[in-house]
């Protein structure tokens, strides 16, 4: 209940936080640019050669590795964007003029390739721009160094302060970059396919065209669209809490239970969950689709019983179906998240459980207060994501239940998900365009809810204090 | 600020003005178009290889090796090497082949030969060239031309025809067969010529075994099969000229509402296991042991109703004996499998002409173009035949293997096959058409009865094609 | 005296019950997640190819059949070959991805610099788009690249997309208290040496479940090398497995059971670190 005091509180509050936000930007702004401001006030000659070309500065400060380093980096800028990189950005905004003709071998412009590159070359000029000002910061400091130490750092001591002071900079290098390439530019990708016309017959080698907000309009233009979306979108919101509920606790309370110390052979216990981890999903989705249908097993015992089939995947099994979908996704997840809890409840204070058993608390007590926080505290953000995994979660309803529609759907079926629903209408018939705007839709929807809770969760506010 | 601003605006000045040089010149040169050239010049291109993608029953039964054996004896002198593309049988060209990664020949069906037209991935190809052209049947090869520009072209050789069969257990057949079960005396049993013998047969079957072995089963939610009812009263699929409209969908046009009145009867000799793929799965074994009387499928499938019988002890000759594939049956003009006195009318079902096509993006087009003639060829196509149990496309080699090559082969000619239209949105009309199959079979064998009056029937299929036009047209189109 | 003796009894029955109830909880627990994989491996031991020839659940015949064809009929399904492709990529993916991973988690954890609340809603905002589109894209970036019909094209994918996942392994490195990295710097070291010498070993439990999960996906996924990988001797298991026929049940569940066998192999392997309450006594240290 106290959550709930907080969330109201904080919500009261909002109109005059959001005041003081706006009033506090300029003086932020100007704080920011304060570091910009010195070194443009201060800067000595060969702060000016570094900005001009990278690296000179360096170089006549007699720091060779360094200069050469990035006058290296300056050069090869240039090469790329005089072989493809101007080419690619011009590319983004025209999308191809030129069409292909296979049939007499004339190489005509791909516009989705040109969009991807296009994007590309946008990153690399961002990285530039840090490279530069790094750059440009580096030659400043080399500057305030001489004129209080009297000479310039060694190389030695700078590559030392990467493995200390600045580690974070040399560890997070490599994934930023490669998140930024093959987990960024894919949805940046998405994003942009949602203004322009792909999809249908206009695929390459036919050319692309920037269309605007064409598709959104035309999205929320559907009468058909309002009664189905609210009913799957209530159904998607039930569907994730419950399943993302089932899936914690149980794999938590199966964690907990394989903890125990009256418990033997644990290893062997906890390799059951992990065989039916091991076994690929869309196997045991199959599994399950062939075992509950009229022809399977399940019925098989049914019918040798003296009963009738049941239709438990049928064409009228909508809850049947749905708590089905749960049963078999809760089958497949819970191993991820008792591995999970295990990994996270090892680190726990035994001390602390000591503590409360001398004080005389139950062992449920012991749970609540010890336990829970401590494992909310640190998954929060998992929990969150699982929350969106399970809202998204495509294959599911897809294997078990897919390839039907049912009345009062407007193309969907009483168990699928939005994700579903944005595939038969959108990717199903190649609409991409189309199927990336209404992805647009669900992601505001599902991104305004988790960012809330994220934000208000004690995990991203308190970080210190659980110690 | 002296000499750093000056310098950092310098360095930006600087940056921009090469990005939008290039930049510039790249647009204007793109301006510039390139001369294409000619492809089918007389002149085999030498020490090339070719990868062709065949289909997985030719490369399993080694039909694909010969094949490329024999070409590349054959060929071995000017160098030209033909090998298995070893890809994906459904490999979409319009994805692998403008980056290279595609096979140089394919042989794949018409509806996705065709559509690779659009995107001018395949080359059109010089009639004057494909040796086979004049024995070629005439409807089969209808199915690979198409206008383009204003200029009717040809994009494929045609190679089989594919159409359903009934596969049916011949000793099953009850031995009293002559007396009872052949009206017209025509030495064949009626329950193979007619659905409305069949359907007979079945009750009687289900009746007798209680409810423990059946007669015609099939998965009625499969769209492919299911759709040759409602063409066969008059239905389509996309309308216009060419069959490709999709602003008219026509499963309910004409008297195709019928298709759903049979698809129910059929549904009544059938079990629930018709509502879902359960029946498209198991009919395999469940023919072998008896269960099942006859099933509709296509002819791919032959060897593994054979290996099943096998496997349920039958040797392997009288499972060849046994298992008989043969043309469908016929179905009533009234469209009530209880009511023959209004006489028959052959079956339409949907199938297809599976042919050879050749890749824009190859190297070695006359290569390739010499590699089609010789797999088309009377000899390479008699093996195939021999080997695959195919239909050809060959109107010479029809005639000679007779029997139900030759009346595939008529059936294609006399409008019984309803070639597959090779339209994008064909992939929206399988859901709504067999949620709406399901639908009928649930509600007879559920006893629903909701679909018993025509009216109902019409309406039923009628939303069918309310539901294929919104998917198509909803969000599509600019 | 009595009093005393009879609440001893009560204390210990009460034991006895929890440890019976325990067990008979796993025991269920065990069967409800072993039946299936049971049904799965009798499947794959049966005599006939098609599931529906079965008994209920239980194959009538059995026989090694499957197994036998699995690896010798290598003309269509070359499943020997598809089996090293799928452990090849699945090592380096493990190994890259955990490294790249756990280094993201820990900067995160315990640095902070000006973007990191900026990179943390980033992320979480990144990990919310449906991703169908994405494959479209990532096909395209992978041409360019000519990481097509590679095994390191899906490698660098996997290892590439891993740290996105940095969360978990972030809570985890959150709840190891600072007490034990100051204890360090009073002595001396850098933070590389903190990390590698004092937090790395306290987080074996997270290790472990870095390391499997990042293992165990490439042999499940089929969406992404189906996609770049054209060349039918490069698939991977999964890819491979979907190209099986129906009627072929009995060898995909072979096929499918000796996925399983590398995962559990690995987890095994790592099981012994995952001991719990260590942190206890490392602070003490």
């Amino acid at each position: 209940m106290k959550a709930l005091d907080t969330i109201t509180a904080k919500f009261k509050n909002l109109p005059s936080a959001v005041a003081k936000k706006f009033r506090a930007i300029p003086s932020e702004l100007a704080g920011k640019f304060a570091g910009a401001k010195e070194i443009l006030t201060q800067g000595n000659g060969k702060v000016t050669a570094s900005m001009l070309v990278m690296g000179l500065g360096q170089l006549i400060y007699r720091q060779w590795i360094k200069g050469f380093m990035y006058l290296f980096v300056q050069a090869a800028f240039i090469v790329y964007f005089v072989l493809t990189g101007a080419g690619d950005l011009f590319g983004l905004f025209t999308l191809g003029t030129r069409e292909g003709n296979a049939w007499y071998g004339v190489e005509g412009d791909n516009s989705v390739v040109m969009l991807i590159t296009g994007i590309l070359s946008v990153f690399i000029i961002f990285l530039y721009i840090m490279l530069y000002i790094s750059n440009v910061k580096d030659a400043y400091r080399t500057q305030c160094a001489v004129d209080t130490l009297k000479e310039p750092l060694s190389f030695k001591k700078e590559v030392g302060a990467l493995l200390d002071k600045s580690f974070h900079k040399t560890a997070l290098a490599l994934p930023v970059i490669g998140v930024c390439v093959f987990s960024i530019l894919p949805i940046v990708f998405m994003i942009l396919i949602a203004f322009t016309n792909y999809g249908g017959d206009v695929v390459p080698p036919a050319l692309v065209d920037w269309v605007g907000f064409k598709n959104f309009g035309k999205i929320l233009s559907l009468g058909q669209f309002a009664p189905t979306f609210f009913k799957i979108f209530g159904w998607n919101m039930l569907w994730a809490v419950l399943s993302t509920a089932l899936n914690y606790f149980a794999g938590l309370g199966l964690a907990l239970l394989l903890n125990k110390k009256c418990v033997k052979g644990k290893a062997i216990w906890r390799a059951f969950p992990i065989l039916a981890y091991a076994i690929p999903g869309f196997i045991t989705l199959l599994g399950f689709k062939f075992m509950f249908s009229y022809g399977g097993p399940i019925n098989y015992y049914i019918q040798q019983g003296g009963g009738e089939v049941v239709g438990f995947l049928g064409l009228d099994a909508k809850w049947t179906a749905r708590f089905l979908g749960l049963g078999v996704n809760a089958w497949i997840s819970i191993p991820s998240t008792m591995l999970l809890a295990t990994g996270i409840l090892s680190n726990v204070n035994t001390d602390l459980y000591e503590a409360a058993r001398v004080d005389g608390a139950s062992s449920w007590k012991q749970f609540i207060k010890i336990t829970l926080p401590y494992v909310l505290f640190a998954t929060t953000p998992v929990l969150i994501s699982q929350f969106i995994g399970n809202f998204n979660n495509f294959g599911i309803f897809y294997f078990l239940r897919g390839g039907l529609y049912v009345d009062g759907y407007f193309l969907a079926s009483d168990t699928d998900l939005l994700i579903n629903w944005l595939y038969n209408m959108s990717i199903d018939n190649n609409y991409y365009s189309i199927g990336a705007a209404i992805s647009l839709v669900i992601f505001a929807i599902t991104s305004v809810i988790s960012l809330t809770v994220y934000v208000l969760s004690p995990s991203y506010k308190q970080e210190e204090t659980f110690r | 600020m002296r000499k750093t601003l000056p310098a950092l605006i310098a360095h930006i000045a600087l940056i921009l003005a090469v990005i939008i040089t290039v930049g510039v010149l790249g647009v204007i040169a793109a301006g510039v178009s390139a001369e294409g050239s000619e492809k089918f010049t007389d002149e085999l291109e030498r020490n090339v290889t070719l990868h062709i993608l065949e289909n997985d029953t030719a490369k399993e039964q080694g039909y694909l090796k010969e094949l490329l054996d024999a070409f590349n004896s054959e060929y071995a002198e000017y160098g030209i090497k033909a090998v298995d593309a070893n890809i994906d049988q459904y490999n979409d060209l319009e994805q692998s082949g403008p980056f290279g990664y595609g096979p140089d020949v394919l042989y794949q069906a018409n509806d996705a030969l065709m559509k690779y037209v659009d995107g001018k991935h395949i080359l059109p190809l010089p009639v004057d060239k494909i040796e086979c052209a004049e024995e070629l049947s005439e409807a089969a090869f209808k199915a690979y031309r198409s206008t383009v520009g204003g200029q009717e072209y040809t994009f494929g050789v045609p190679v089989n025809i594919q159409q359903p069969l009934l596969f049916y257990r011949k000793d099953l057949i009850p031995e009293n067969w002559e007396t009872e079960w052949d009206d017209d005396k025509n030495g064949v049993p009626d329950m193979i010529e007619y659905w409305t013998d069949m359907y007979r047969f079945s009750k009687q079957i289900k009746k007798d075994s209680n409810n423990s072995k059946y007669g015609y089963m099939k998965s009625l939610n499969d769209g492919y099969f299911a759709s040759g009812y409602f063409f066969s009263y008059g239905g389509y699929v996309f309308g216009g000229e060419d069959g490709k409209d999709t602003s008219d969908i026509g499963f309910s046009k004409n008297d195709g509402y019928l298709g759903g009145k049979i698809i129910r009867q059929l549904a009544s000799v059938m079990n629930l296991e018709c509502t879902e793929d359960t029946i498209t799965r198991n009919s395999y074994s469940r023919m072998a042991k008896g269960d099942y009387f006859a099933t509709m499928t296509t002819p791919d499938v032959y060897t593994l109703f054979i290996k099943e019988m096998v496997n349920a002890g039958y040797t392997e000759e009288y499972a060849r004996a046994n298992l008989i594939m043969t043309d469908i049956p016929s179905l009533p003009v009234s469209g009530d499998l209880e009511d023959e006195s209004q006489g028959f009318k052959d079956m339409v079902a949907m199938g297809g002409v599976n042919g050879y096509a050749i890749s824009s993006y190859t190297k070695a087009p006359n290569a390739s173009l010499a590699f089609v003639n010789f797999a088309t060829s009377y000899k390479m196509i008699n093996r195939r035949a021999e080997l695959l149990g195919i239909s050809p496309a060959r109107r010479d080699l029809a005639e000679e293997l007779g029997g139900l090559n030759e009346k595939i082969n008529q059936n294609l000619d006399s409008g019984s096959i309803y070639v597959m239209p090779s339209v994008r949105a064909l992939a929206q009309v399988w859901t709504p058409l067999q949620t709406f199959c399901a639908t009928l079979a649930d509600d007879v064998l559920n006893e629903k009865d909701v679909y018993v009056t025509d009216e109902k029937l019409k309406d039923g299929i009628r939303n069918v094609d309310n539901q294929i036009y919104a998917a198509i047209h909803t969000l599509g189109g600019s | 005296m009595n009093k005393a003796k009879a609440k001893v009894v009560k204390a210990k029955s009460k034991k006895v019950f929890n440890v019976v109830i325990t067990y008979c909880i796993l025991s269920i627990v065990a069967f409800i997640f072993f039946f299936p994989c049971l049904w799965l491996i009798l499947a794959s031991f049966s005599k006939s190819g098609s599931i529906y020839s079965f008994d209920g659940f239980f194959p009538t015949e059995y026989g090694f059949d499957a197994f036998k064809a699995l690896f010798t009929d290598t003309v269509m399904y070359n499943y020997k070959r598809w089996f090293f492709n799928t452990l090849f990529i699945a090592v380096m993916s493990c190994i890259l991805g955990t490294l790249l991973t756990i280094l993201t988690a820990y900067c995160m954890s315990r640095f902070r610099f000006k973007s990191r609340k900026a990179m943390m809603k980033a992320t979480l905002l990144l990990g919310m788009f449906p991703s169908f589109m994405g494959t479209i894209a990532v096909y395209l970036i992978m041409t360019q690249f000519n990481l097509i019909n590679q095994h390191w094209g899906l490698i660098l994918i996997y290892s590439a997309q891993a740290p996105m996942g940095y969360m978990v392994q972030k809570g985890f490195f959150d709840t190891i208290p600072y007490s034990i990295d100051e204890a360090a710097r009073i002595d001396g070291a850098s933070n590389f040496t903190v990390f590698v010498k004092f937090i790395l070993p306290l987080s074996k439990p997270m290790l472990v479940y870095t390391a499997l999960t990042s293992f165990t996906w490439p042999w499940s996924d089929f969406i992404l090398p189906k996609m770049l990988l054209i060349d039918k001797d490069l698939y991977t298991v999964a890819v491979g497995l979907m190209s099986l026929g129906e009627t072929e049940f009995a060898r995909f569940a072979a096929g499918s059971i000796f996925i399983a066998i590398p995962i559990i192999l690995l987890y095994f392997c790592l099981v012994k670190y995952m001991i719990n309450g260590m942190a206890a006594g490392a602070v003490k240290e």
